[in-house]
């Protein structure tokens, strides 16, 4: 009994350490509690958080850009884009390895997604593929529960509408190599052209959605969302269908075409060709096509209309006109009797027809073109005066014209010559400048400033953009040469034996024009004895350019136009028929005045 | 039939009251966990928890002394069972211990912890130990230990099999073994422990050094544990609010209606919610302690009351302790709260033994 009652005393003891213990172990069970879900409340609720919460950017529609009359010229297209959780980025080669099969991954696209790898922003998602294809987006719906953790979404993305017509005046859109605002890692903006001096109005504001998802990835809700607001729509001065039609005869050669409306200073057309396809630009070029466009025999990227530099030939005679008259009181109906050259110091300078004009007046000169009339006013033109009274026109410096990569060309005067070519001005330079040849180059927006100039006797300034209409500073010229200068165009282009004849509108409308041929060689000396070489008999890349420049209607200017085609010889022969052709669609079409 | 109704009416009501109380907490938060989703699981756990609450009033209603008379025999039949089981049963969770006996899917070795603790206490009320240095006649409690052990151990479920051993060696314990014996097993053990290491599957040894480092592998072996620190801490002192919790709503909380049910507790219920449920186990504990403790006049009873609320209390503390990162993922449910039948149910029947206990003390 006493050992049952001692027995008894030891289990109650030991049953009482076996209490305590318990009770040791409950106090630090709730010590841990207690420090969980008191101390580290707030760490673990951000925890708790951020595992449920994705961000996801919302990238802003950008801007349409319409032409003169609504039409849109540049908009967006849906695309189809696959995303995967950041959180998941482990899984991405796997990922697109089981994708393989029924979406195809470029080289290309698999280098954007090491970019985007490599992107630190604030969005939980990285865009693994873009542009799907509507086969694509159906087989990945059917598997798409074996990948939870990707997210289809529905981007609008930037597309030229008219393919290659616009490539050059509207730029194109892209990544921009060093993102400053790294939350928006997959935002377009404007390259070049109106995408590029437009951006800020075009860009919009981005916006973002809160999404709650599981572990796995899948979206569970939206929790709270702000909407990005679009970018403005951008109205420009361009006409679709004349800048198309342009492109369209532009087509077999390489060249450029400016229209400009005479009134508001509108820029209605501006083509270069060759082109290419910004749409290609817009998704993202690849390093193959880029070098591709770049080793172009004719450098398709470069805008030809505002960059590219020609020398403006007899076009520029209307300066050299314009000034003898306004500066050096020329009395117009002198007469000169070109023979075919003229002799000045020890070198003979050729007329372009080789038996000569006979005699001519200024109008005659610029009528046929002659180019002894002007060798002869050029004995006693001032270049620096010259120089000085081209600007007027253009010549020689930008016209800010709002697209960017503009070039001003050169209007040499004597100190252009010292600086540039460390040589003293010859005499014999100026009678090449006066024919547009030598060292002057422009391009074709100033020749056709230079003519819209002429026909509205006003300071026109080219926009792209349409802005509110304004009236242009008159210029500083008499009526009396303006109209004569005027007249001789009309001559150019009406009269029986003027150059561009064969190129007059057949419309009850007139033009007035001044043809051109762009040497792009010095013909030798040894040459004109041997008798000049046909276009035709040379290699391409040293035959003349056609240049034509012209307005219309004779009495009351809207459009003024020029068209360089490359190497295609004298103006009358290929760009007064382009002129005409476009002139008379323009005219039909869209002659309607301010 | 008036005999049971007056034994009936002698149950320790309060006890029953709690422990129906914590049941209900268990059927609240498994409607959280499946809602939404497959509302069979809830049907499932409240016919479970009916079930469980008849057998409890069944077995309190028996005689111990039928039980303490036949223990080896109803050790035997465990035995046997938990053979069947871990050699022919049915595998589920990575391992074999589900048995189905006509259509009930049972799990033996929850039932053989309640036997061990049985047979233990008529081991050790009947043979009265000679002197502290005879060892000879433990070996046959060791060896109806060991065997469980081992058998749940080749399951394998590491979990049941500690606890198990853990039960074997309160009830050696409070029937009066020598300090010297739990001396030279902390020598034995401190020794074996690099062989136990070893012996060890590398997913337990994971688990074990996750414990210490849960960073070194968010998404590996530490994921289940940190996303459950996330989500008893994010709770805080209120609470999401029941079906509000993120953490487990959205699935970063694995098993959450069995093994980790107590961090959506934690979770949706905040600190409050948490130490609530703990006091009621602790409550359950005392008052078991009572019963146990009162019954002076016979030591098999106090030894099965001690070792039953033991099983109870040291399950539930491992596995709080194991959901908030005090001890390694272990793999065992939250007594009465997590859903699980045959794991209920034996706790249910624990808790019938202990009733009937105290019934028996009122007579």
């Amino acid at each position: 009994m006493n050992k049952a009652v001692k027995k008894s005393k030891t289990l109650r003891r030991r049953a009482f350490i076996l209490g305590m213990s318990k009770s040791l172990i409950t106090g630090i069970v709730i010590s841990k509690l207690y420090y969980l879900q008191i101390l580290q409340k707030s760490k673990y609720g951000k925890l708790s958080e951020s595992n449920k919460t994705k961000i996801k950017i919302l990238y802003p529609e950008r801007g349409t850009i319409l032409d003169l009359y609504d039409k849109p010229i540049a908009s967006n297209q849906i695309d189809y884009q696959l995303n995967i959780l950041k959180e998941k980025k482990k899984f991405i080669g796997q990922t697109i390895q089981k994708l393989e099969s029924i979406i195809k991954f470029s080289k290309f696209d698999l280098d954007q997604v090491k970019l985007n790898l490599r992107d630190e922003n604030l969005s939980d998602f990285i865009t693994i593929k873009k542009n799907l294809t509507m086969d694509e987006l159906e087989l990945f719906e059917l598997m798409s529960n074996q990948f939870p953790y990707l997210l289809i979404t529905k981007e609008k993305v930037r597309h030229y509408n008219h393919d290659e017509n616009f490539s050059h005046v509207l730029g194109y859109v892209g990544y921009k190599k060093i993102n400053k605002n790294k939350k928006l890692a997959n935002l377009k903006i404007g390259i070049s052209g109106v995408e590029k001096n437009l951006d800020d109005q075009l860009v919009g504001t981005d916006g973002w959605v809160k999404l709650e998802a599981n572990s796995r990835g899948i979206i569970k809700k939206e929790i709270v969302r702000k909407n990005p607001i679009p970018g403005k729509n951008i109205k420009t001065n361009l006409i679709l269908d004349i800048q198309s039609k342009a492109m369209e005869e532009l087509k077999k050669v390489n060249g450029a075409a400016v229209i400009l409306d005479c009134q508001t200073g509108g820029v209605n057309c501006l083509a270069s060709s060759p082109s290419f396809n910004n749409n290609e630009f817009s998704n993202g070029v690849s390093n193959q096509k880029w070098n591709q466009l770049l080793n172009h025999e004719f450098n398709p990227l470069l805008n030809r209309s505002i960059a590219g530099l020609y020398s403006p030939g007899s076009t520029y005679k209307l300066i050299t006109a314009l000034f003898a008259i306004e500066k050096m009181k020329l009395n117009i109906h002198k007469e000169i009797n070109c023979t075919g050259s003229l002799q000045f110091g020890n070198r003979r300078f050729h007329c372009w027809k080789k038996e000569g004009h006979g005699k001519v007046n200024l109008l005659g000169a610029i009528q046929k073109s002659c180019d002894c009339y002007f060798y002869n006013l050029a004995k006693s033109i001032d270049i620096d005066d010259l120089s000085l009274f081209s600007k007027q026109f253009s010549y020689g410096i930008k016209s800010n014209i709002d697209i960017p990569n503009e070039l001003g060309g050169i209007m040499p005067n004597r100190s252009w010559k010292k600086l540039n070519r460390k040589e003293r001005w010859q005499r014999g330079e100026t009678l090449n400048t006066v024919i547009g040849q030598g060292y002057v180059l422009s391009t074709p927006l100033q020749i056709t400033l230079m003519t819209a100039r002429i026909a509205t006797g006003r300071k026109i300034f080219p926009s792209i953009l349409k802005v509110k209409n304004k009236e242009f500073q008159r210029m500083n010229l008499s009526d009396k040469a303006l109209n004569y200068i005027r007249k001789s165009m009309y001559s150019v282009v009406n009269d029986f034996d003027g150059t561009a004849f064969k190129s007059r509108l057949s419309s009850n409308y007139k033009m007035a024009g001044k043809t051109g041929t762009s040497q792009v060689r010095k013909i030798s000396m040894e040459e004109r004895e041997s008798g000049v070489l046909k276009n035709d008999e040379i290699d391409y890349k040293l035959r003349d350019h056609s240049v034509f420049t012209a307005y219309a209607p004779y009495n009351n200017p809207k459009f003024a136009v020029t068209i360089i085609a490359e190497h295609m010889g004298s103006g009358s022969k290929v760009a007064a028929p382009i002129t005409k052709r476009i002139l008379e669609f323009s005219l039909k079409n869209y002659l309607n005045y301010v | 039939m008036s005999e049971i109704l007056i034994q009936f009416k002698k149950l320790n009501w309060l006890l029953v009251f709690l422990i129906s109380f914590l049941s209900f907490v268990g059927l609240v938060m498994i409607y959280s966990a499946t809602y939404g989703d497959d509302d069979r699981v809830f049907i499932s756990h409240f016919s479970k928890i009916c079930l469980g609450l008849l057998i409890m009033i069944a077995v309190s209603l028996t005689d111990l002394n039928f039980i303490k008379k036949h223990a080896y025999l109803f050790y035997l039949i465990g035995i046997i069972l938990l053979i069947l089981a871990t050699f022919y049963g049915i595998v589920g969770k990575g391992s074999r211990r589900w048995l189905n006996l006509g259509g009930f899917v049972f799990q033996p070795s929850e039932l053989i912890k309640i036997l061990v603790i049985i047979t233990l206490a008529k081991f050790f009320d009947e043979k009265k130990l000679q002197s502290a240095g005879d060892y000879i006649f433990l070996i046959l409690p060791i060896f109806l230990i060991l065997s469980p052990f081992f058998l749940i151990l080749v399951q394998p479920d590491l979990g049941t099999a500690m606890v198990v051993l853990l039960l074997g060696l309160i009830i050696f314990f409070i029937s009066g073994i020598s300090w010297k014996f739990f001396g030279i097993l902390s020598l034995f053990f401190i020794f074996s422990a690099p062989y136990i290491w070893g012996s060890l599957k590398e997913y337990q040894q994971k688990r074990i050094l996750t414990l210490f480092d849960p960073e070194s592998d968010p998404l590996g072996s530490g994921y289940h544990i940190i996303q459950s620190q996330i989500a008893v801490g994010s709770g805080g002192i209120f609470g999401k609010g029941w079906t509000k919790g993120s953490q487990s709503h959205l699935d970063f909380l694995p098993e959450k209606h069995t093994d980790f049910i107590f961090s959506m507790l934690g979770e949706e219920f905040g600190f409050l919610g948490t130490i609530s449920v703990i006091g009621l186990i602790c409550l359950i504990t005392y008052l078991t302690y009572s019963i146990a403790s009162k019954s002076f006049s016979d030591n098999f009873n106090k030894m099965v009351g001690y070792g039953i609320i033991s099983n109870y209390f040291f399950v539930s503390m491992i596995n709080m302790s194991m959901v908030i990162g005090i001890l390694p993922v272990v793999g065992l449910p939250l007594p009465l709260v997590s859903y699980g039948g045959s794991s209920m149910i034996s706790y249910f029947i624990g808790f019938g033994i202990i009733l009937s206990i105290d019934r028996s003390m009122r007579n």
